[in-house]
């Protein structure tokens, strides 16, 4: 190193570091309150939360732990008249941090392991809920709804084809009212949805960005998810895992009526069929 | 142990022996660098391709189509070369750059010289390794040229679609030598680890006690031992995937798969067993990247504060903590895969643990800048860069590693924005620190600190432009991998960020073509390093000349009496006072 260099080891870059560090943090708070999650249309209010809870958490850690970084590059960027200090072990200190940031933790764990078994008990489907089948194939999704009888009939995959896309067994008797949309879920406000999700050839994901539901759909055995809608009007569904060229497209919609007028869309499916 | 070291003596080499098939650490970890800095210009441009079509979507580059005559047809990019774009971006970068760099590069570079040894343990196998990972490399890059082009299936290569042809185009003959190239790759980061483990425990100097070693060192000795244990599971994973393309077997594959008016006839797998074991490795692969990245930032910030690292112990412990947990916690990555529930949440448990001893760290480097002097030198404002990208990319994680909150952020670019703060931008910045820091002990010769600076500026501030809105992306529900954003309407909104995020990363590419031009320029003309010791540091590898000959040392080895990081000591007479110094006779106190 140069002499003049370590005299006055580029300070200014030290400022500039600081300014930096202190300029990004603002900036990049400051954007939080512009970009949000999408609007809530589901009961899942809990996920949201949990949500802001760990953004007020981590955003203050961020915060502040990046002011101190810019700090300290700031205050000892040059000192004339010390040395670096000596100074590198500290038991209570270390604890303290160590145990600080376990104290932290232990409460967004238990949380989000007690909202995460809520949203996962699947098997607690009430016996009122609409359940639903949901498939999803390069690049499309199929909602089979049960029909009057309420129940879904069963399926082969043996049996697909291009005229029986979704392999569904015609000599199954619980078939015969099934009704297929392509792309278009309908589902009634304030109800439970129960959907069974099942893909026909690869990996996809069924993601409603409103409702904060997402779960793959996988070769060979069967997912689901369960949830309510809590408001009407129109919503995307789009696919979250990758599934090929037409990923990007692989996009359908969700639209969720009034009781009375989902019972009226029912009948004129079956009316339809 | 050494019996390469002494078979060929010292004596003068010719070209093939010391450039080519060289035993000798220190140029093999330069053919590493090589490699990986070749590599990052592939994986830079695809990653500029990528931006590119997100920028601006649908718009036509005529130019383009020159270098890309069928991924850029008539100027517009077509979906399957967009997917191909990043599955290959996310391979090049992860395995050939960040793994390279920092672990196969500093690591062969810097082991022998920071413990006190002439050469690796096994100069044969070292040599072997280089030469096992360049046809990898060559294999990668040679797939782009195949009929169907190269892999298209993610760099996480999830079947079916990386299993069946007809899924996707690139998975024909690319996904094949994308299996090929990564089994080359895993042998030869096999061979690396082995070396890096026996050399630490046996070479090591006299009075070089495990706990005298610099933390780069200790890093690099864990990253051996995280190797070692999880790449092999890759490898059975890729060659059981290679049986499932071509022999009929079903490892990864059910019954019931049907593509473009097939049915397929396999039966019995299952596609989460090949998740299970790509993350056993892609895990630990995160910490195999970022570990040596910690190492250099503790080496180089306490260099440059003039103060001993804090908490040296506690370092080391959450260097050996975070290399257990990283065994882990792989299936924080499949949450929402449809494994069972009740295991995503004792992932939970061990994810959120790896957060104490990250926290640690992060805790001891602001300590050690506490009372500090700082010498804001290049390498030393990239240290304080990888502080800054690691605490943003750490808490991100929290939302990702609590099950709850990530069913909405995974496979959003959240997840990009975070690994690229945590993973790349550690890999990244501890690269660049460390070429800018051992610079002189590799070439006898500085880099150009002015041209450095810049570099540095623009690569920070470019950084934090690049990836810190794709936070905002991810939290405002925009997918991973997808060609065209605005097929969604509730999407469209976002094309802005989307085109800031664009700019920024072309400024941020542009400025890594300084560094490139600043590397080879400084090679041949940049200022003389005459000193062995230009940086009044205190490892060990401070003590050899620059850059040291065949053997390291020209007489003995020195031998160590302290621990690396004696800056300041009241004690001493002088500002540092390094390893090889013997104690003062005197009285303490």
């Amino acid at each position: 190193m140069a002499e003049e260099e370590k005299v006055r080891p580029y300070v200014s870059h030290g400022t500039a570091m600081a300014l930096s560090i202190w300029g990004i943090v603002l900036v990049s708070v400051v954007f939080f309150f512009v970009y949000g999650l999408p609007d809530l249309a589901s009961d899942r209010s809990s996920q949201d939360t949990l949500y802001y809870v760990i953004l007020a958490i981590s955003g203050v850690a961020y915060i502040i732990v990046q002011l101190i970084l810019g700090t300290f590059i700031f205050r000892f960027r040059h000192r004339d008249d010390a040395a670096g200090s000596y100074w590198h072990d500290s038991h209570r200190l270390e604890v303290g941090w160590t145990l600080g940031t376990a104290a932290v933790l232990v409460p967004i764990v238990v949380s989000g392991l007690v909202i995460w078994g809520d949203v996962k008990a699947s098997t607690d489907v009430p016996p009122d809920a609409i359940v639903i089948e949901a498939v999803g194939a390069q690049f499309q999704w199929d909602f089979r709804y049960p029909g009057p009888d309420g129940a879904i009939g069963g399926f082969q995959p043996e049996l697909y084809s291009l005229e029986n896309p979704l392999g569904i067994d015609e000599t199954d008797p619980a078939s015969a009212d099934d009704f297929v949309r392509t792309n278009q879920l309908v589902l009634p406000v304030d109800r439970v949805a129960h959907l069974r999700l099942r893909s026909k050839d690869v990996q996809h994901a069924f993601f409603l960005p409103n409702f904060r539901v997402k779960q793959d759909l996988v070769p060979g055995m069967e997912t689901s998810v369960t949830f309510t809608p809590i408001k009407t009007g129109e919503y995307e569904i789009a696919c979250a895992e990758l599934c090929g060229l037409g990923h990007y497209r692989m996009r359908a919609f969700l639209t969720v009526m009034s009781a009375s007028d989902y019972d009226a869309w029912l009948a004129e499916q079956a009316a339809q069929n | 142990m050494s019996e390469g070291h002494d078979d060929h003596g010292h004596g003068k080499q010719g070209f093939v022996s010391t450039y080519l098939f060289s035993f000798d650490h220190k140029m093999i970890g330069k053919q590493y660098l090589t490699l990986a800095m070749m590599m990052a210009l592939v994986g830079g441009i695809l990653a500029m391709l990528i931006r590119l079509q997100l920028g601006w979507p649908g718009t036509l580059w005529p130019s383009l189509e020159t270098f890309f005559p069928t991924g850029m047809a008539s100027g517009v990019m077509t979906p399957e070369f967009y997917v191909m774009l990043f599955t290959m971006h996310g391979t090049i970068m992860v395995f050939f750059v960040l793994s390279l760099a920092p672990v196969s590069g500093f690591g062969n570079f810097l082991i022998p010289l920071q413990i006190g040894a002439r050469d690796m343990a096994f100069p044969f196998l070292n040599m072997l390794s280089f030469w096992t990972v360049l046809p990898g490399a060559i294999i990668i890059l040679i797939s782009f040229l195949v009929e169907g082009g190269a892999a298209a299936s993610g760099w996480t290569a999830y079947p079916p679609l990386s299993a069946i042809r007809s899924a996707i185009p690139g998975s024909g003959a690319g996904q094949t030598l994308w299996i090929v190239g990564m089994v080359f790759f895993i042998a030869s980061f096999t061979m690396g680890g082995l070396n890096f483990v026996v050399t630490i425990l046996n070479l090591r100097t006299k009075g070089m006690k495990m706990m005298r070693l610099p933390l780069t060192t200790w890093a690099q000795f864990v990253v051996g031992v995280l190797g070692l244990l999880s790449f092999p599971a890759l490898a059975a994973g890729a060659i059981l995937l290679l049986f499932d393309r071509g022999l009929g077997t079903s490892f990864f594959l059910p019954a019931g798969i049907y593509i473009g008016d097939q049915l397929f006839a396999h039966e019995g797998g299952t596609p989460l067993l090949w998740q299970h074991l790509f993350w056993f490795l892609g895990h630990p692969e995160v910490y195999i990247i970022m570990l040596p990245a910690m190492g250099f930032a503790s080496d180089i910030i306490a260099t440059f504060s003039r103060r001993p690292i804090f908490g040296y112990r506690s370092m080391v412990y959450a260097i050996i903590a975070i290399g257990i947990l990283s065994f882990l916690v792989w299936g924080h990555h499949m949450f929402v895969s449809g494994m069972s529930p009740f295991l995503g949440s004792v992932f939970v448990m061990t994810t959120l643990a790896i957060a104490i001893p990250s926290a640690v760290k992060t805790f001891n480097w602001l300590s050690t800048l506490w009372k500090a002097k700082i010498r804001f030198t290049t390498p030393m404002l990239f240290a304080l860069g990888i502080v800054s990208l690691f605490v943003t990319g750490g808490l991100t994680g929290l939302f990702l590693g609590t099950n709850a909150t990530d069913i909405q952020l995974h496979d959003t670019y959240f997840v990009v924005a975070h690994f690229h703060f945590i993973m790349a931008g550690a890999g990244l910045f501890g690269a660049l620190a460390a070429v800018y820091y051992w610079f002189p002990k590799m070439f006898g010769r500085f880099m150009n600190e002015g041209l450095g600076k810049i570099h540095f500026w623009l690569t920070f501030l470019a950084y934090y432009g690049t990836f810190f809105p794709m936070h905002y992306l991810g939290i405002a529900g925009m997918m991973r991998r997808i060609y065209d954003p605005n097929t969604y309407d509730y999407l469209k909104p976002l094309q802005p960020v989307n085109t800031f995020i664009t700019v920024s990363a072309f400024i941020l590419g542009a400025a890594q073509l300084i560094f490139v031009a600043n590397y080879f320029w400084s090679m041949a003309k940049g200022r003389k390093c005459a000193e062995s010791n230009p940086w009044e540091s205190n490892g060990l590898e401070w003590s050899a000349p620059s850059p040291p000959g065949h053997g390291n040392w020209e007489g003995e080895i020195p031998e160590v009496h302290r621990w690396p990081y004696d800056y300041n000591n009241p004690d001493e007479d002088r500002e540092f006072t390094p390893q090889w110094q013997p104690a003062r006779v005197k009285a303490r106190g």
